[in-house]
């Protein structure tokens, strides 16, 4: 379940006070992308770009202009 | 005074039964009772005596101040069986719901003065007014998004005794179910236009989902360097819908709190940054293509909220645009859209969620035995609100069509919960405005996060939810009437 912003906004409130967060997000170690991550990016792309071709043939023959 | 929260309850659940009590209200109207015509509807005014006037005509002996003071009472007493509901402080929350409303109330009046709302010649005749800022009624939602901005940061300590009722996802949760019965009459009405607004929402958010997240994430990961735990919640969280998704995701991937919390705050800031400046570009260049600029509301700004909002005023700056050109678009359709792209996102935030928790659980991040996923983690994460919006959707779409007799009562019972609906935006508004804190953005170590925000939303984001838009959109127009 979805926090509410204000509940949200409170733990941010408490995460001002954690000056590791800063540190930590500058200090991130480097995390190489995964072949995993990869096929996850491409697939996505690949699968956007199909998709687009038979959406817009999709609504050009369901809702002719 | 705290009381102890229902079992089972959340903000999803409690729009659902606050947005879907004022609907059945409203709908008293269809058997003769008019259970809501006390509500304060704002009208353009010249003379401050005439800015309010209840909704029904019964209630005319109620007078502005009287309808005002009975609709702050009724969505007062509505709120505040949901705070108990969740467990909120009542006394707190009564005070600062208290003061959020009457602000709120007062920056909507603001915008329908006369010299800043009316929009047409005919309309400065009857006002006796030689000019007017033309940027109709729904200026006052940008008004009290400005008055909500200002407290948050030129006041905080009032920003944070207000903090009890800021509550803009509820709030424009229970207006978008109230907003289902209205679209519902719509859709009766058109429905060819209806149904080719869904499909070409539908396929819109596809595109958009395959398209900005996976793009955003690679960004964060590659051009910025952030860990697998940063960049997942980050790219649902720009790419997406907001607050809603980053969290989702966060707990899909299992990042910890703090993550969802940096994500969010950014979030919460730039929504209010695009919703300022968004309508605006859209009038300027789309005002000829209405529902493209209404599609792209919803795909390119993040929270429903705000997402929602500039919707609204992007429908009444267009409108008044193409009335000023002699062209009457039939208002809603505009807004609907919006909606319809926005309540696509959220359904798919779930079904995202689940993916991305597959992936991490079977080949990032294996969980161990006894804690695999379950597929019922899509209706946990399923937004709740979507059920009411659909229900006022269906109830009033049956009707109507069932028997052309039924549309004139509906359309009358939600034109009175309608009012509503529009003080829920509203409140959207102003405290969309309180939550945003710009001081966040110097927060230490955020600025990073920052900049894949404004690289991945005004470089890539935006522009492709505009592509996007008009591939699926243009060419479409709301119904004429006539003027």
């Amino acid at each position: 379940m979805a926090k509410p912003e204000p509940e949200i906004a409170k733990e941010l409130d408490m995460a001002e006070h954690k000056p590791d967060i800063g540190k930590e997000l500058r200090q991130i170690p480097a995390e190489p992308l995964l072949p995993i991550e990869k096929k996850l990016i491409g697939w996505s792309l690949g699968l956007g770009a199909v998709l687009l071709v038979v959406l817009v043939w999709l609504t050009g023959a369901l809702f002719p202009a | 005074m705290m009381v102890r929260p229902l079992a089972g309850i959340s903000e999803d659940w409690l729009a659902v039964v606050i947005g879907l009590a004022i609907f059945a209200l409203s709908l008293g109207t269809v058997v003769g009772l008019d259970l809501l015509g006390f509500a304060a509807a704002p009208k353009t005014w010249i003379e401050l005596g005439n800015a309010v006037q209840p909704a029904g005509k019964a209630f005319a002996p109620l007078g502005g101040l009287g309808a005002l003071l009975l609709t702050y009472l009724f969505v007062l007493a509505l709120l505040l069986l949901g705070a108990a509901a969740l467990g909120a402080d009542l006394r707190r929350f009564a005070i600062a719901f208290t003061a959020v409303f009457w602000l709120s109330y007062l920056c909507w009046i603001a915008g329908n003065f006369a010299y800043i709302a009316v929009t047409t010649p005919a309309d400065m005749e009857k006002f006796g007014i030689s000019w007017s800022l033309r940027l109709t009624g729904e200026s006052g939602y940008l008004i009290a998004l400005l008055a909500g901005l200002f407290i948050a940061n030129a006041l905080p300590r009032v920003a944070c005794a207000l903090r009890e009722a800021a509550r803009p996802e509820l709030f424009i949760k229970i207006a978008i179910i109230i907003l289902g019965g209205t679209l519902g009459i719509k859709a009766a009405e058109q429905i060819g236009l209806a149904s080719s607004v869904m499909f070409r929402g539908f396929a819109a958010i596809v595109e958009a989902y395959l398209i900005y997240w996976a793009v955003v994430y690679f960004v964060a990961r590659k051009w910025f360097n952030f860990s697998r735990e940063w960049a997942a919640p980050l790219a649902s969280g720009i790419a997406i819908c907001g607050v809603s998704a980053a969290i989702a995701t966060a707990a899909a991937i299992r990042a910890r709190p703090i993550v969802a919390v940096m994500v969010s705050s950014l979030v919460v800031v730039f929504a209010m940054v695009e919703l300022l400046i968004l309508p605006f570009l859209a009038v300027t260049f789309l005002s000829h293509e209405p529902m493209v600029a209404a599609a792209w509301m919803g795909l390119a700004v993040k929270t429903d909220g705000a997402a929602i909002a500039s919707g609204a005023v992007t429908e009444a700056l267009i409108l008044a645009n193409a009335a000023a050109r002699g062209i009457h678009y039939e208002k809603g359709w505009m807004l609907g859209t919006t909606t319809t792209v926005k309540i696509f996102i959220d359904i798919f935030i779930g079904v995202w969620a689940f993916i991305l928790a597959f992936i991490w659980t079977r080949y990032i991040e294996p969980r161990k035995e006894g804690d695999e996923l379950r597929t019922g983690e899509i209706w946990e994460r399923f937004p709740k609100f979507v059920l009411g919006f659909v229900a006022t959707f269906l109830i009033v779409f049956l009707i109507a069509l069932a028997s052309d007799t039924h549309v004139e009562p509906l359309s009358a019972a939600m034109k009175e919960a309608n009012v509503f609906r529009q003080i829920f935006f509203l409140l959207t508004f102003f405290t969309i405005g309180l939550l945003s804190d710009v001081r966040k953005l110097w927060q230490e170590g955020i600025g990073r996060l920052a900049a894949v925000y404004v690289v991945c939303l005004f470089g890539f984001v935006i522009w492709v939810g505009l592509l996007i838009s008009w591939i699926f959109f243009n060419g479409v127009h709301p119904p004429i009437v006539s003027g």
